[in-house]
Order: C-alpha cells, then structure tokens, then sequence
C-alpha cells in the first residue's frame, strides 16, 4: 500500500493514534490453564526427546498427561506411518518457553504422520513444523502462547509447508504472531472443525493447490481466513480454494505483527487491518461460499491483488493478479464499530470507500487487471464473481487505483461482477482416508 | 583491608536485589575438574562391525590413539579442513575422516563436485576451546564430537559429548548443554552455554532432499592445500595419492571456494564464500530453507534469488522493522544481516548451531552490502 502512505500519513496522525490505543482489541484468552498441570521430571521429558529420536516406521508415540518443559527442538525425522499422541489436549502440554535454539518447537517429516490429542506452548518461533510430508494430519492439538505480552509471541502456530495431502481437523490455534494455521507451498489441503483466535491471522493458504476450508471458527484475529499468491517461492502460484460453513467473526484483533506505531515490514500479513474477515491476495480459483461473516468491523470480503503492497511483482510462473473469484451464499452482519485506521489498507477503506467516511464494508475489490486481458474492468477480465441474496442492501466498494494516491477512486456495485463460475477442489480422498 | 573489601560487597549485593543487575547464570563461571589422561584402547577402525554402530563411547571405535583428549588420528584416519568455516559459537574444529580399507570417494560432475562414499565411511569432527585463544596449542576443553557413519546406503549422525574431566565422549542422543569459558583473542574472558544439538537437529542443516549428507565434503570445499604430517598438498590430490579419491584426474578443473578469511580476496567472493558455508546448506532449492526463495550458494548468481529486494515470506518477527532481505547499500536495513545480529530465538540464523553474534561474519556481510 506503499502509494497511499503519503496522504494517508498526513489525514490524522492524531486521530489515528486515539483510535489505536482507545479502540484497539487485544486478547489473551487460554482455552485453559496449563500451570496447574503436574509437571513432567527431567527423566520424563528426556524420554519424550528420545522417542522422537528414536522413532521406527509405523509406532505410535503416545505421551502421558502432563506438562513437559523442553528445552530442545522434537524433530521427527523422515519416519513412515508415526502417530503421536498425547492424552488430550488440556491433559498432555508440550511447552517450548525455555528452547535454546531451532525455529520450531515439533518437526514432523515423514508419510502419513499423525498427531493429536496434545498442547503446544510457548515455542519461539513456530509451533509445530511439517515439510515435505505426505500425509500429514493434526488432529485435535491446541497451539498457543500464554504470554501476556502477545508481541514476544511466535510465527506460526500449525504451519504445514511444501507437503501433500494436510489434514488439520478439530485443532485450535491461536495467539500467533502471523497466521495460526498456516499451510503454504502445499497441495490436497482440509481445514476443517477448527478454531483460530487471537491471531494475527487466523487461517492463511499461500501457494497452495486444492484446499478446502470448512466448518472453522475464525474469531477475534486481525484477519479471519487468507488465501495468498506470494512470489518468487519455489511453488510458484497456487489455485483452488474453496471456504465455505466458516464462522468469520469479530476478527478485530489488534495487528500485533509489528510493535504498535512502526510501519508494516517486508510480511505481508503486517499489512492487515484489523477488522478483516477474508483477504484475497493475488489468489487463484477461489470459491467463498455459505458463510458466517459477521462484525468484522472493516471489511467481511476484501478482493486484493499483489499491487496493493508496493513489492516488486517481478517473479516466475505467477501473478499478482486475483482471478476466479465466486462468492455466493454468504450471511453478512457489519459492526457498528469504527474501521481500521492502523494500516493503509485500513484506511484506504474507511476513508475513501464508496458509501462514505468511517463505513465498514461488505466486499471491497481494489480494481486492479490484467490490462493485457482487456482494456476495461467491465468485461470482469479477472473473472471476480458475486452472487449475494442482497446485494443491494451489502456494502460493496470497487476502488480504482490505478492513479495511486493522488486520485483515489471508488463506485458501489457495477453490476458487472454479477456472475457465477465453477470452482474446482477434490479432496474426497483426504477426507475419507482420515 | 576488610572494609575495602566489604564495601563494594555490600554495593553488589544491593545492585543485585534492589536492581537485579545482570547477574546471568552463565556470567558464574563453574569450575571443572581435573582432566583424566585417559589411554584410548588399542583398536583398529578397519575391524569394526557397522551392524553394531553406534558404540556407546568414542574411544571404542579407535580414530584415535594414546591419550584420548589429544586426539591424535590412528592409521588410515585422514584430516580434512573445508577452505571456508561454519561458525559454531567461535569453536575451534577439527575433521577427520576414516574410509574402510580398500573404498575411495568420487567426485561427481555437478558445478559443488558432490562426493559420494562408500559404505562405512565415517566423518568425524571435534568441536573444542582452546583456555585461551591467543595460545591455541595449548590447553583446550573438547566439547562434543559428532560423527557421520554412512551405513545402508545412507548417513547417519551420533552426537558423543565429552566428559567434563576429558577422559572420553559420550553418545547421547537428546544432545546437551555445556558452560564454556574462554579468553579471546583480545585477553577478555568470555563464557557461553554452548548448545550440542540432538541427534535428529543434525538434519536442520545436513539435509538434501530429506536425506542427511556430508556439507563440507565437496570438491570445492576441499580443492586447496593443508598441511598434513608429510607436508602441504592439495587435499583432492593427497586423497587420490592415497587411493581414496577414485576418479580424480589431474587435467580436470575442479570447483573451488575460497577462504572467506582470506583478506587478499574480493569482498565479493568472501561475502559470498560465508554465506556458502554458513547459510547454503539449507538456503538452497533442495533442502529445508527453499520454503524461503532465499538461495545462497556460492553459486547462485539470480540477484532476487540472492535476496535482493527480495520480500521475506514466513520470517515472522525475524524480519524486524525491515522490508528486503537485502537493500543494497543498506546492511542496518537488510533482514540478512538483522538476523546474523539477533541471539533472539526464532529470529536468529541460522536457527541452530550459535548463541552469540559472530561479530567478524556479520561485519564482513554488512561491508558487503554497503559496497553495493
């Protein structure tokens, strides 16, 4: 959002700091209280390291109730057909505060890898890690942090990367620092019957094919639910993602990814008001549908393409452009609360959209196309989708921005982005296997 | 003479408790006991049974002979010394490898020169402080010693950490910590928790494809002269003399890399070299940092790829207040150099292997950045 920075700097730096500190959300909700778990022995905890170590295809690592203060990373590695479990998500706690080095509490690496009915506390920088599985299913872990203060938080709290065939089913993540589950650079992807909380981000696909977000809590994050297209990363664009029966909800949070007041920096979920349900940012064959987006109090769905960052868009076998987008079917209920103000995005909506100063939106869409497609946005070059019950009573903004700062442009619905498309996701297998 | 000495004391103490001044842990320096000259027993590598791998202590495998913490190499154990360094916590080094009789290496033909071994082969590498850094020859405190056994066709890595008292080391797969103290080469003293990585953090850096492989062993990393006991020679050369390097020949051009310590060298190249051997082992399209784009390679010549106005993508908090891995001209704004100079864990890099600044590093990657 580098082009607005200017204007939008000088609009009310007063304003805008009243709004951050009297407005703000925070959250340091625990699902439950793990000090008052008995605590593991040294011996314990070290067998938990060893049978990570020693781990043999197709065991099943189960890991008593208690709390487990570790000091080194659980890495498995390379193993085929490993469930860990624990015994149950508020009984079996595996806390990361006192980690010394490696940048994640849990490694998994391996086929058909499980692990659930487990808490994962503390680590400082993700919390669980999988790479370059095939197979990889968490199901029913929490992963969290307990500080108070959520900007000593870590990254991610489930990030599964370059894997295939991901599972993440009846987990909670919350409290992270960027998203709280984050898969990237995967392909065959369910999120489902999860919740995410007090994120930055609550549920973020980037680079990734074929994934299916359903049944989720996304609530009081900065953002709800994202799906991204970053570039010049070695899975180079991802396509087919399909949300739908999510409750998107309050996603008010504070945007914690950077120390109140200092400018986003190069991640680009430092760039999300708070206030957001779904962001799409240079997506491909998205389909959004059946929804809950309720009082997220800038905007429910925001239509985004690579241009809105400022960052070069110079990569291989990508596009920073958004395309294939059908929202159908969705329940919105605006807040009645003030839109961002904290990041340009934020402001971009609350100051120049299409129905007036200081009005949350239902779907904004930045405008931007492939000009090589076509000389006008409408002919829907990008193939941008919407179909809602009421259209006529949702806030819709289409800004034009192609001039940069200097002339912002906006209009409430045109009309032309009334269509359908037919999306394709087919996780059937993953579904069933599980 | 008591009240002197009582003053400042008593000032300390309530700096301690009204202010809790920094009094880390790891600032008491523990005392370690006397070193045992501990006689490693008389035994041959070339008899050892790799079906009974790992031994529980590293004197039973017998790399080394006569007293133990000397480290001195057994027949048929050969020294290696990559041209450029890992830095592991301003530990000293010193790599040997072992090769059953009657197996050599080979050179394959990639622009690395990646070598392959043959079963049994076994890499061993002491990590060790010197008491006090201005006199390396002298008293020394070894720390751990980790060994790469290629066995079933593929690697694997045993952790050994030594005694306190130096007589041998030990397996122990879960890794440790150990206090080390030092006096550097300006005469300060300096004390660390030094970190020995379990046994599967080995994979955090030896990693190509999800399988663990030697990092130093490459034609580019080897092809340059050291010292062994017969005099100087090229390494690929005195392994081919010994009947280690099978397909060497002399007429063909090998990679190289130089010493990044190497003053007479291009910034460039030294620039370059460091961030071969600390960074590329996992900022390479094969292994576990590619989720990053960030290549580092001595080899890598894709600018973006190299970092340049390049946009991070998962660092979280470890991209600081900054926007680019690297902004040219720029070291104090570039995510490089941001986490070479954090010990913040999760921030730091590489995530494993150090818990302090190297300052000499860093410095060389910040002129390298600022002469862009």
């Amino acid at each position: 959002m580098k082009i607005f920075l200017h204007s939008l700097k000088t609009l009310s730096p007063l304003l805008i700091l009243v709004l951050l500190f009297a407005c703000s959300e925070n959250s340091t909700e625990m699902t439950f209280d793990s000090s008052k778990l008995r605590k593991a022995s040294q011996e314990e905890v070290d067998r938990v390291v060893e049978a990570f170590i020693m781990a043999q295809d197709g065991e099943v690592i189960e890991i008593p109730a208690g709390f487990y203060a570790i000091k080194t990373q659980l890495i498995l590695d390379n193993k085929s057909n490993v469930t860990i479990k624990g015994a149950g998500m508020a009984e079996t706690v595996l806390s990361f505060r006192d980690l010394r080095t490696g940048g994640e509490g849990v490694k998994l690496v391996g086929n058909n890898i499980r692990i659930q009915d487990l808490s994962i506390e503390d680590a400082p920088g993700d919390g669980v890690k999988s790479q370059h599985s095939d197979g990889i299913t968490f199901f029913r872990i929490n992963v969290t942090w307990t500080n108070g203060d959520k900007s000593k938080n870590g990254t991610y709290a489930i990030y599964p990367v370059q894997c295939k065939n991901v599972l993440i089913d009846e987990c909670i993540a919350s409290h992270s620092k960027d998203a709280g589950i984050y898969v990237g650079q995967s392909e065959n992807i369910i999120v489902r019957n999860s919740l995410a909380f007090g994120n930055v981000a609550g549920i973020e696909i980037e680079n990734s094919d074929n994934a299916e977000v359903y049944g989720n809590t996304a609530r009081d994050n900065s953002g709800g639910i994202l799906v991204f297209n970053l570039p010049s990363l070695p899975k180079p664009d991802g396509i087919g993602t399909k949300i739908y029966d999510n409750d998107i909800i309050t996603n008010n949070h504070v945007n914690f990814a950077m120390p109140l007041g200092e400018d986003p920096n190069g991640n680009t979920v430092t760039m999300i008001p708070p206030g957001s349900g779904i962001v799409l940012l240079a997506a491909k064959d998205v389909e959004i549908y059946n929804n809950r987006i309720h009082q997220n109090k800038t905007v429910g769905i925001a239509i985004a393409n690579y241009h809105v960052t400022g960052f070069p868009m110079d990569a291989p076998n990508w596009s920073p452009f958004t395309s294939n987008v059908y929202i159908h079917g969705n329940d919105y209920q605006r807040s009645r609360k003030i839109p961002d103000l904290s990041k340009e995005m934020g402001q971009l909506i609350s100051v120049y959209n299409a129905h007036g100063k200081g009005k949350s939106q239902d779907i904004v869409y930045d405008g931007f196309w492939d000009k090589s497609l076509s000389s006008s946005i409408e002919g829907n070059p990008m193939n941008i989708c919407i179909q809602e019950a009421a259209m006529d009573k949702l806030r819709f903004t289409l800004f034009d921005l192609w001039e940069g700062e200097s002339n912002i442009k906006s209009s409430k619905n045109p009309g032309f982005f009334n269509c359908s498309l037919s999306i394709s996701t087919d996780v059937s297998s993953l579904s069933l296997a599980n | 003479m008591r009240i002197r000495y009582f003053i400042p004391f008593f000032f300390s103490l309530l700096l301690v408790f009204a202010c809790s001044a920094p009094t880390k842990e790891q600032d008491k320096v523990i005392a370690l006991p006397e070193f045992v000259d501990f006689q490693a027993p008389d035994k041959n590598p070339a008899e050892l049974t790799l079906d009974l791998f790992p031994l529980a202590n590293l004197s039973d495998y017998g790399f080394f002979k006569g007293v133990m913490r000397s480290l001195i190499p057994n027949e048929g154990v050969l020294l290696y010394e990559p041209a450029s360094s890992l830095f592991t916590d301003y530990a000293f080094k010193s790599r040997y490898i072992w090769m059953p009789e009657g197996t050599a290496a080979s050179i394959q033909a990639d622009e690395e020169g990646t070598m392959d071994f043959s079963e049994g082969t076994v890499i061993i590498k002491n990590f060790f402080y010197p008491m006090d850094f201005r006199k390396p020859e002298e008293e020394r405190r070894i720390i751990e010693t980790r060994l790469m056994v290629k066995s079933n066709e593929q690697w694997e890595a045993y952790p050994y950490i030594w005694s306190d008292d130096q007589s041998d080391a030990q397996l122990k797969v879960i890794g440790g910590e150990k206090q080390v103290s030092w006096m550097d080469e300006k005469g300060q003293p300096q004390v660390i928790n030094y970190i020995i990585p379990n046994k599967n953090q080995c994979k955090s850096c030896h990693n190509i494809h999800e399988q663990l492989v030697p990092i130093g062993l490459k034609a580019k990393h080897l092809n340059h002269a050291i010292t062994f006991k017969d005099g100087t020679h090229n390494q690929l050369v005195k392994w081919a003399d010994a009947g280690k390097l099978s397909n060497y020949s002399a007429v063909a051009i090998y990679p190289t890399m130089i010493n990044y310590q190497d003053q007479n060298q291009s910034l460039e190249l030294r620039a370059r070299a460091y961030l071969d051997i600390n960074c590329a082992h996992c900022h390479r399209a094969e292994a576990p940092a590619s989720t990053s784009g960030l290549f580092l390679t001595y080899e890598e010549t894709d600018p973006l790829r190299l970092g340049i106005l390049k946009t991070p993508v998962a660092a979280g908090f470890g991209a600081g207040s900054f926007t680019y891995d690297i902004v040219p001209g720029k070291a104090d704004e570039s995510i490089l150099t941001y986490r070479m100079g954090t010990n913040q864990v999760g921030a730091a890099m590489p995530e494993i292997g150090r818990v302090t600044v190297h300052q000499e590093g860093l410095e060389l990657i910040k002129q390298w950045i600022n002469a862009m």
